[in-house]
């Protein structure tokens, strides 16, 4: 199990995690072994290998596998909106 | 000056990366006294290579982000003291790479850019810190297994849930993580400092540290302006596995927004919480 608040905001309310470009993927599996936390799954049999299966279990601001991934096949949101969200949040809750 | 090194490039042949990997090698040798470590003939011809490797310093050339030399520098214990990445040196300087095996006109540019950047690049400016600021850290210790956990507990320090830290005295900070990352990563064997100078963003990334499992890219809890780096850590990453905290610290911030910044950060009850979850997680 993963944290299930970040900062005090419930994970699922913060869009963080990678985003494969299946252009440039060659399915070389780094990003999936780099990883503890179970955010990607591998699928043998199927033509797409390799999908984001759990984004709520990657760690918001967290871009570790985008650094090992040789072809550069993997992004993120932007940081600075994220943390923008994240505080507008975090006022709704303290004010409603 | 690139000078009396032993360089070992990843000399990926079927990928262009590691094709320049290899010219910059060869580039390397010709201008200046330096040896090439050869990664494949390394795999049986051990011990001249160590040989090389204990006389000179050790300057590694990936050429993707797989990091191979990299790899195989740790599998041999070999310390790394200067580094460059193929791919990030072509993303940093807007080169695209083609597919082609052959060096091209970007390819060839790319090499010399990087060519006059390492050998100017040792002329780091020196920081002289005018105030002069004393960390003393106070610990609570956590421990699980045979794994012991030391957090600050001191106010000033605040964390983020990345697991790196703030010690925040005036308008500046000293930053660096916590001991939940050194103990992941187990031994530390290379530090990517942030460039002094470098405006950071809460956040924002603010150097990197490497061990043979992994890398960890040490995730600003403040927004600030570098003015100085651990440089000690250059030569003695392993300092970060000793304290992380003290010696290993990572970098210091003249702060931008820490009004700000605070309501985003939590303090050692909070943060002392979060990490035993996380050890425990981990250890199932
Ligand atoms: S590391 Fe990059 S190329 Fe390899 S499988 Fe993951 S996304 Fe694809
Ligand atoms: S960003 Fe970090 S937590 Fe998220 S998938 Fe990549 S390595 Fe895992």
């Amino acid at each position: 199990m993963s944290l299930t608040t970040f900062m005090g905001v419930e994970r699922d309310k913060i869009d963080w995690s990678p985003t494969i470009d299946y252009t440039k993927c060659d399915y070389c599996m780094e990003c999936v072994n780099f990883c503890p936390h179970k955010v990607f799954e591998v699928r043998e049999n199927e033509e797409i290998k390799l999908i984001i299966r759990n984004p709520d279990n990657c760690v918001v601001f967290c871009r570790a596998c985008s650094k090992i991934c040789g072809p550069d096949a993997l992004s993120f949101p932007d940081k600075n909106a994220t943390t923008q969200r994240i505080k507008e949040i975090r006022k709704e809750e303290t004010n409603g | 000056m690139v000078e009396n090194y032993a360089i070992l490039p990843c000399n990926g042949l079927d990928k262009c990366a590691g094709v320049i990997s290899r010219e910059l090698a060869i580039k390397l040798c010709e201008n200046a006294h330096n040896e090439i470590i050869c990664p494949v003939y390394s795999r049986v011809a051990e011990k001249k290579y160590n040989k090389i490797a204990g006389e000179h310093s050790l300057l590694v050339i990936d050429g993707c982000q797989t990091r191979c030399a990299s790899k195989l520098a740790a599998e041999k214990n070999l310390k790394i003291s200067r580094k460059v990445t193929i791919t990030e040196e072509a993303k940093n300087h807007n080169i695209e790479l083609g597919n082609n095996l052959r060096l091209q006109e970007n390819e060839n540019g790319l090499i010399e850019i990087i060519l006059n950047g390492l050998n100017t690049e040792d002329k780091v400016t020196p920081f002289s810190d005018e105030i002069n600021v004393e960390y003393n850290f106070k610990y609570k210790t956590y421990q699980n297994g045979k794994f012991i956990f030391r957090v600050p507990e001191n106010p000033e320090v605040y964390f983020n849930e990345n697991d790196c830290w703030a010690y925040v005295i005036g308008n500046r900070a000293r930053i660096g993580v916590t001991d939940f990352v050194q103990q992941n990563l187990s031994d530390i064997l290379f530090f990517a400092p942030p460039e002094i100078g470098a405006e950071i963003d809460q956040f924002g990334e603010a150097g990197e540290i490497e061990s043979s499992k992994s890398v960890f890219e040490l995730i600003s809890p403040v927004s600030g302006k570098v003015i100085s780096i651990n440089e000690t850590l250059l030569q003695t990453p392993e300092l970060v596995n000793e304290n992380p905290y003290e010696l290993g610290w990572i970098a210091e911030l003249e702060l931008t927004g820490f009004e700000s910044d605070k309501e985003l950060l939590i303090g050692f009850g909070k943060y002392f919480e979060i990490m035993k979850k996380k050890v425990e997680d981990l250890n199932g």
